[in-house]
């Protein structure tokens, strides 16, 4: 068919000087396949969208450059006019003669808006439609992890109408938060916390549950993810929309940084919490613990946290006296400023160094020595026991499950990406969501926070059981693709895979779904298979080409 | 429940965050926006990055902001505000007033003709921004003409597409809406509370805001006194925060004072950069390996800085406890930068009695221990740092919850 | 101006390069004017043959403009467009142009400024100054 251009040329209400319009649309007129020019003072206002659709319908147009300003606010508001006039919205193209030529110079640039117009017109010339289309999802959720992330975030879902399949490494499920000796304030303790969201998770229809399983193999995209799990000698497979990782954290006492050996004395977290927990089972109450941080781990969250609270429960169910040794106090989360200060009116002592303390045993005790900075004095500390700093990792397996399923890890090892436009929740896959301490940041209002992000984007994406996708926008040509895997390979957002068309030949496909459209496959692909729409070689090159063309 | 509405009021990041996800979600969101541009601080701040990126998060807000103004589904109401409230949840009544707009939205085409020919100085008439979303000229009405009783319709006449009416009123509008959605934001502690630091009287005394919008604007660091380059600049923690009446950390200082330290010894490597603080906040993806950089090029000193003197020469002294030496010190900087931190609006209170929800301790609006989205009232929950200091990745991610719980109410009625 | 031989073709992202240049014009920020914006989805779709091409039909200069480097909405766009780049700048030396006619440029939506320099700084360069 014939291509027939028409142009809206706006002078924005006559107050773009430096352009002489009339000289513009006399010049445009001779372009080839320009089949009208119009001029008019104000192309965004509602009159004037009258009026180009009825143009494009009188005159046959079947493609529209619009010549004005900045795209951005606009475009869509022309995409829509031209649908009304009966054309694919993906026959429009812009040219910004404001923004980026008439307010960008002083002088007179005629020439420049002409030749904007231009290269907008050539492109213009290659455009080809694109339709949409709702593509059915599967509402189905995967959560990969039973800890307090997990279970929070399969109770979300379901609170949202969507069912869940939770997978958990351990017996059973609970993850860490066992292991916390409570939230100083709040009358839950975290073993009733537990107990609570286990029965809620295991009573809820809408989640199945796997314990001591692990998941083999993601196959799929977002929408229609295949899941292979394995349960001891059992292989089942589920099918989902989307997979939230919730797969926690490790903590480890370095021993190259408590240079003994952990051992009666020298005590984890978690034996402290013991303690607590059972205090009439103590042989006698310790005079004196001691807790050390910013050791291990300068840069974390979840010690001063948990040494707050932990300190706290110290006085009040031991009524020993408590020193914290750190570095700097990472207080930058909610409340917990507060809780220091609280600390400090219970008598908890805190001791300021610059250089990490030396820790020896004297006498059956600990002996911690540093220099307190506050008080400008060597300070020397016998106690009965030493909670020592425990380093925050990412668990076993992040690396493994992170190249199956090509999503990225970050300079620590934990999940996601540092890229500023993942945060909160996503991974660089469309469907693909991470949250609690698998991400690294540990604080329990972030991490509520992050599930709550998390669960809305999923229902979101999934809830309407099918989403409206650009079909093809990016798309392999398959009798030009040379199976060399290079898109699949390069594809940042995972949506390519390579599918077999018959018994010989296999070709890579890009996921509507899962398409960002960034054009990377395209630039990079060696036998030029991948076109993409709006932005593909011929139309590139033809802007580029308009630009060398004498006036 | 056939009513799927929703209201948000402030048009910041957060709210922003929260009305996208409604809307993709498949609800109609009213967005309240007392300003009359949406974005809040977060749209006047500026990239951080030297040759690679410092994880500021600033250039994910331009295009979140655009999508909100133009999703079919998100109604923007600027320059407006709520008057009352009633009903509860699933079928509240708020009552919006909007200011008059003398200039339409729908009309103004931002070609900037009416500011040329205001005869007011400064203009009367004006673009509010370069990135000012909606893009449109405004009126203010205590340097306007008219206002001051003249007969003056300059603007009028020369707007081409006659987008102007001087006759327009306020207008009131009731909504009808399931669930409200508060993301009012925050304000900048004041400098000039601390007198003795000098911010208000010594004009290269500056506040981490002052530092964000000049870089936005100019793209670099100039003395305000003379607009030459500094070649010795101080930040100072904790303005404002950690204090008797600020019993919080902002969470933001820290990491924004190391980042611009870097931006600035990477624009001029021969300045210096001293950073006095009392605890160094540096948890954070991504922030460990850039603080241990930021240790090469920065001096970071333990230590609270009690006063700031203006000297002849414009240089400022700074008296401060030297904590590691545990003695008073004295040093001499071009430009001193307060790092400071978010404090609760002063309207928060209006807002407060209107819905009935209650302050916290801190000013912020308050929620259930261990929630930080629900307040007292059903159907009303927080977004952003109207319930305390949040950055820019925080507070998308806490108006990503909030939408959650807002659509949790809907979906449980159907 | 109307010079035919100084043109600079700008590839610039959607998310950043592109956003800025909007945000000079909105400033009225004034540069040369033998600028021509090209926009692209990423600065990664701006393949090798794209900036031979420009050269190819007269321009005298290129500039390949994409987001910060780690902050690029699709992740690595922008390390391959660097990558591409310097390819191309190997190739134009080969043909006896200045490498120095092609450059990557990193840059947030707010850099009204530097989108502004980088451009005087091309136009100097081509014009010999």
């Amino acid at each position: 068919m014939q291509v027939r251009i028409g142009i809206f040329i706006c002078d924005c209400g006559k107050s773009l000087s430096n352009i002489d319009f009339p000289k513009v649309k006399e010049r445009v007129e001779k372009f080839q396949e320009v089949v009208y020019v119009d001029l008019s003072s104000s192309l965004c206002l509602e009159e004037s969208r009258e009026k180009i659709v009825s143009i494009i319908r009188e005159r046959d147009i079947n493609r529209v450059v619009i010549a004005g300003c900045a795209p951005e606010l606009k475009e869509n508001v022309f995409g829509k006019v031209i649908e009304e006039a009966g054309l694919n919205c993906n026959f429009l193209s812009m040219a910004n003669i404001r923004e980026q030529c008439s307010w960008a110079h002083e002088s007179d640039v005629t020439n420049k808006a002409l030749e904007l117009v231009r290269m907008a017109a050539s492109k213009a010339r290659f455009l080809q439609p694109v339709e949409k289309k709702d593509m059915p999802v599967n509402k189905q959720v995967l959560v990969v992890g039973g800890g307090f992330s997990g279970m929070k975030s399969a109770l979300e879902l379901s609170g949202l109408g969507l069912r869940t399949t939770l997978v958990e490494e351990e017996a059973v499920l609970g993850g860490k938060l066992g292991e916390f000796e409570g939230f100083y304030g709040i009358e839950t303790t975290p073993e009733e916390m537990l107990s609570s969201m286990r029965k809620a998770v295991e009573e809820n229809g809408d989640i199945e549950v796997f314990t001591s399983a692990e998941i083999a193999r993601v196959e799929g995209q977002a929408g229609d993810f295949t899941i292979r799990i394995r349960r001891g000698e059992d292989k089942l497979s589920r099918s989902c929309g989307a997979i939230i990782f919730a797969t926690g954290y490790m903590t480890e006492i370095l021993p190259q940084d408590f240079q003994l050996k952990p051992d009666v004395n020298i005590i984890s977290r978690r034996k402290l919490v013991e303690m607590l927990q059972a205090p009439g089972e103590l042989e006698r109450r310790p005079g004196t613990i001691g807790f050390v941080l910013d050791v291990s781990d300068e840069n974390s969250r979840l010690p001063i946290l948990s040494t707050l609270n932990n300190a706290l429960a110290v006085k009040e169910r031991l009524g020993s006296e408590v020193y914290v040794f750190c570095k700097s106090l990472k207080v930058d989360s909610e409340g917990v400023e507060k809780l220091y200060r609280e600390a400090r009116e219970r008598g908890v002592v805190f001791l300021k160094f610059e250089e990490k303390p030396r820790i020896s045993k004297k006498d059956g005790r600990v002996k911690v020595e540093a220099r307190d900075v506050l008080l400008g004095e060597e300070v020397t500390l016998l106690c009965d026991f030493l909670v020592a700093e425990e380093k925050v990792l990412p668990p076993e397996g992040t690396e493994a499950l992170s190249s199956m399923l090509n999503i990225g890890t970050d300079s620590a090892g934990f999940y996601q990406d540092e890229n500023v436009h993942l945060y909160p929740v996503a991974s660089e896959r469309k469907g693909i969501f991470f949250v609690g301490g698998c991400k690294g940041d540990l604080d329990f209002t972030r991490i509520s926070t992050d599930i709550s992000s998390a669960t809305m984007s999923i229902y979101k994406l999934l809830s309407p059981e099918k989403v409206m996708v650009e079909v093809e926008k990016v798309k392999v040509e398959p009798e030009k693709c040379r199976a060399c895997l290079t898109c699949v390979r390069v594809c940042p957002h995972g949506a390519i895979q390579m599918v077999r068309v018959d018994t010989e030949k296999e070709v890579a496909k890009i996921y509507d779904l899962a398409c960002d459209g960034c054009g990377i496959c395209a630039a990079i692909c060696p036998a030029k298979a991948i076109r993409f729409e709006g932005y593909a070689d011929e139309q590139i090159l033809a802007e580029v080409e308009a630009i060398g063309e004498s006036l | 429940m056939a009513n799927n509405h929703v209201l948000v009021i402030g048009g910041g990041i957060s709210g922003i965050a929260s009305a996208l996800e409604l809307a993709n979600g498949g609800l109609s969101v009213y967005l309240i926006e007392k300003e009359a541009t949406v974005g809040g601080y977060a749209a006047s701040f500026c990239c951080k990055a030297t040759d690679v990126c410092s994880n500021c998060s600033v250039c994910v807000v331009p295009s979140k902001i655009k999508e909100a103004v133009i999703h079919p589904q998100i109604s923007l109401l600027t320059n407006s505000t709520v008057q009352k409230v009633s009903g509860e949840v699933g079928d509240f009544r708020v009552e919006i007033t909007q200011k008059p707009q003398y200039i339409s939205l729908e009309r103004c085409i931002a070609c900037g003709m009416c500011t040329e020919v205001c005869p007011t100085e400064p203009k009367a008439i004006y673009l509010p921004s370069a990135e000012a979303i909606p893009f449109s000229y405004i009126l203010d009405e205590r340097l306007c003409l008219r206002f001051k009783g003249e007969d003056c319709n300059l603007c009028r006449e020369s707007c081409p597409t006659n987008a102007i009416d001087f006759k327009r009123k306020s207008k009131r509008q009731e909504l009808s809406v399931t669930t409200i959605i508060v993301a009012t934001g925050f304000e900048v502690f004041d400098g000039r509370e601390i007198g003795s630091l000098g911010y208000g009287r010594y004009p290269n005394v500056l506040t981490g805001l002052d530092l964000e919008r000049m870089f936005n604007r100019e793209g670099l660091l100039k003395l305000p006194s003379n607009g030459k380059e500094p070649q010795n600049i101080a930040f100072i923690q904790c303005v404002g925060s950690r204090n008797e009446s600020h019993c919080y950390c902002s969470q933001v200082c820290c990491k924004y004072a190391m980042r611009f330290a870097r931006l600035i010894k990477y624009q001029n490597p021969n300045a210096e950069v001293t950073i006095f603080y009392i605890d160094l906040q540096t948890a954070g993806k991504g922030f460990a390996e850039f603080y241990e950089e930021c240790k090469e090029s920065t001096r970071f000193i333990p230590g609270v800085p009690v006063e700031i003197l203006e000297a002849h020469s414009g240089e400022l002294e700074v008296k401060f406890e030297n904590i590691l030496e545990g003695k008073v010190n004295r040093e001499v900087f071009d430009l001193v930068v307060l790092s400071v931190g978010m404090v609760p609006r002063k309207d928060s209170w209006d807002l407060a009695r209107i819905l009935g929800i209650n302050l916290g301790d801190e000013g912020f609006f308050d929620t259930k221990p261990l929630n930080s989205i629900e307040t007292n009232v059903e159907g009303v929950f927080l977004a952003g740092t109207c319930q305390g200091p949040k950055d820019i990745p925080n507070s998308i991610a806490h108006g990503m919850a909030a939408a959650k719980r807002a659509m949790e109410v809907l979906v449980r009625c159907r | 101006m109307n010079r035919e031989d100084n043109k600079i073709v700008a590839f610039c992202c959607e998310h950043s390069a592109y956003q800025v240049a909007n945000k000079a014009g909105k400033m009225r920020l004034h540069y040369p004017d033998n600028v021509r914006i090209i926009r692209v989805p990423c600065a990664g779709r701006v393949d090798v043959q794209h900036i031979l091409k420009a050269f190819e039909k007269g321009a005298a200069g290129v500039l390949v403009m994409g987001c910060q480097e780690g902050a690029c909405q699709h992740l690595t766009g922008n390390t391959r467009a660097k990558e591409r780049v310097k390819y191309a700048e190997d190739l134009l030396k080969e043909v006896g142009i200045d490498g120095g006619r092609v450059k990557m440029v990193n840059l947030a939506p707010d850099m009204a400024q530097r989108f502004i320099r980088e451009v005087k700084e091309m136009t100097e360069k081509i014009e010999g100054r």
